[in-house]
């Protein structure tokens, strides 16, 4: 297992790498953010079919991509595996193009995509999916490598697996905590890490640059923490101590403790008094049938929120996080739009699904 | 039964009459079954037109949820977040008599699970996951039903068609057969009565 990890720098070490090139980043973040598509692009695709959709892509940034899976997939799920493809090497970029202070906090923003790694393989351990099931749902955007992440799903058990990734910060916790049966635990735990690391990265901030970065990733924590008061409420669950062990810490201005505690009636009255109820109450209906709209309203608002400033403070990492959502958001459109044409969904509900920002 | 194969005797006659007299019964027996399983088809036949109904409904509003789920997460989150499944829904399958036809009674355990207990965690998730989760749970469920409506309906209508071929066949074969096995038999039995008489009466002439 050396093998894998041998090579892997420690959280330590990252800090020591190089000294910040934040001014020659920012200027190759500047020119890669001007190679994606203008949101006058969307009301076109929307206008198209699956076909012409297929094309537009294929002579886009995405060619190369399109090109590389072509022998392996086709239709929808090229589109998606050529557009996962892409984000992993943009990020891969960012990384490399980056020293210092920028590389170590891109790298920590994207150890979300590790942490939804290690979820699946253990997930696909658990289920005994195969190993073309599950090499087909990893995306290697983070640290691990496909490489690394292909020799962890060829592994035998979930055991093995937490061995493997013995010289990581996941080992303690999986190591400690998962027996195989506990996995809903385990994903809520790392992902609660995940946030926690990243607000011990950027620490108590002090420039405008590092405030910006918190209050994005505060603002993320506060839309997660509504969501999923939400989605709790529906489902009945009332009681404290089973609500506030799947609340992420560290948010903008939501009082989880208390939202938690409240009925739901009082809950939505408690909403009113915080800067998302403009976002959200487009969509609040008493029954909250489906919850789907209200995610959609707070992921807007966020994302929007996050790229409003990013003007504030040109050389630092601001630029690069709002490259990363601008990119993240790009293909996640392109998805909604090519999967949702090629679903048949409606036109109305494709539209009220992507983010233009 | 072939007329020439019929010993036209006495104790033929006998057995034929009470052969005719057992089909007569079970001829009207099977009619009151027929009839009885054509009300149970049609009592449960509405029942299965419902579930149908709902069954294609919870059908597309899972496609639906799947699709909409796959477009906003991607595919390869909602393939990754359902291998999270940890327990299989479990089939008791029992059964139950509807007028001698074996019909069966499906009980599920585990389709429709809280949230907490579907095996993914909740943070990392959304709820267009929930929503596809609950559609299919839904989905399942009306499969069960309608699975168990509609081999109920296939196994009457099965029975149906048997008594109904079996009521035909003491109708309109077994029954006219017999018959005209026992006029047959009647018949060549007072030839013979006949025939003796007149015998007697030539015996009885040749005497004097």
């Amino acid at each position: 297992m050396d093998k894998i990890w041998g090579k892997k720098p420690r959280k330590s070490d990252k800090k020591k790498k190089g000294t910040s090139n934040y001014a020659y980043a920012v200027t190759r973040v500047r020119a890669m953010k001007s190679k994606l598509l203008p949101k006058e692009t969307y009301p076109r695709l929307m206008n198209m079919g699956v076909d012409e959709i297929t094309r537009f892509i294929q002579e886009s940034e995405y060619k190369n991509d399109i090109d590389e899976l072509a022998m392996k997939y086709s239709g929808a799920d090229l589109a998606e595996h050529a557009l996962n493809r892409n984000l992993a090497l943009t990020y891969a970029k960012l990384l490399l193009i980056t020293a210092g202070e920028p590389n170590y906090l891109i790298s920590e923003y994207l150890r979300r995509y590790d942490i939804w790694n290690i979820k699946t393989l253990l997930r696909g351990k658990q289920y005994n999916a195969s190993l073309e099931e599950i090499l087909e749902t990893l995306i290697s955007a983070g640290e691990l490598t496909y490489t690394t992440l292909s020799e962890l799903a060829a592994m035998e058990s979930y055991e093995e697996i937490i061995e493997a990734l013995n010289e990581t910060d996941y080992y303690p916790l999986l190591q400690e905590e998962y027996d195989g049966t506990n996995l809903a635990y385990i994903e809520n735990e790392l992902d609660k890490m995940y946030y926690s690391g990243l607000f011990g990265v950027i620490g108590k901030p002090r420039s405008k640059d590092r405030k910006l970065f918190a209050r994005f990733i505060k603002l993320e924590v506060d839309a997660k923490n509504m969501g999923t008061l939400f989605r709790l409420k529906k489902a009945g669950v009332e009681q404290l101590d089973e609500i506030m062990p799947l609340m992420i810490e560290g948010g903008l201005e939501l009082n989880t403790e208390k939202l938690a505690s409240l009925p739901y009636e009082e809950f939505v009255e408690a909403l009113r008094k915080t800067r998302y109820w403009d976002a959200i109450s487009g969509v609040m209906v008493p029954d909250m049938d489906s919850l789907t709209g209200l995610e959609c309203r707070l992921l807007k608002f966020s994302l929007e929120s996050a790229t409003t400033y990013s003007h504030v403070s040109p050389i630092s990492i601001v630029p690069i996080m709002d490259y990363i959502i601008y990119k993240n958001n790009e293909v996640n459109n392109l998805r909604i739009i090519f999967r949702g044409k090629e679903a048949g969904l409606e036109d109305e509900l494709i539209k009220d699904q992507l983010v233009v920002i | 039964m072939v007329l020439q194969d019929v010993k036209p005797t006495r104790s033929e006659l006998i057995n034929l009459k009470k052969r005719i007299k057992l089909s007569e019964s079970g001829h009207k027996l099977l009619k009151m079954k027929r009839d009885g399983l054509i009300l149970e088809f049609f009592k449960i036949l509405n029942e299965a037109r419902n579930v149908r109904t709902e069954l294609d409904a919870a059908f597309e509003l899972a496609t639906d949820k799947i699709n909409l789920a796959s477009a906003v997460n991607g595919v390869v989150a909602v393939k990754s977040t359902a291998f999270s499944t940890k327990e299989n829904p479990e089939i008791e399958l029992s059964g139950h008599n509807i007028m001698g036809v074996f019909v069966p009674k499906i009980n599920s355990t585990g389709v429709r699970k809280p949230l907490y207990e579907r095996g993914y965690g909740i943070i990392g998730t959304n709820a267009y996951i929930d929503e596809t989760a609950d559609a299919f749970e839904d989905l399942v469920e009306k499969i069960i039903t309608a699975a168990e409506l509609e081999t109920t309906m296939k196994r009457l209508l099965n029975e149906i068609e048997k008594t109904k071929r079996r009521v035909n066949a003491l109708e309109f074969k077994v029954i006219p057969e017999l018959i005209d096995t026992m006029k047959f038999i009647r018949f060549a039995l007072e030839e013979v009565e006949r025939e003796s008489t007149f015998r007697l009466k030539r015996v009885k002439a040749r005497m004097k």
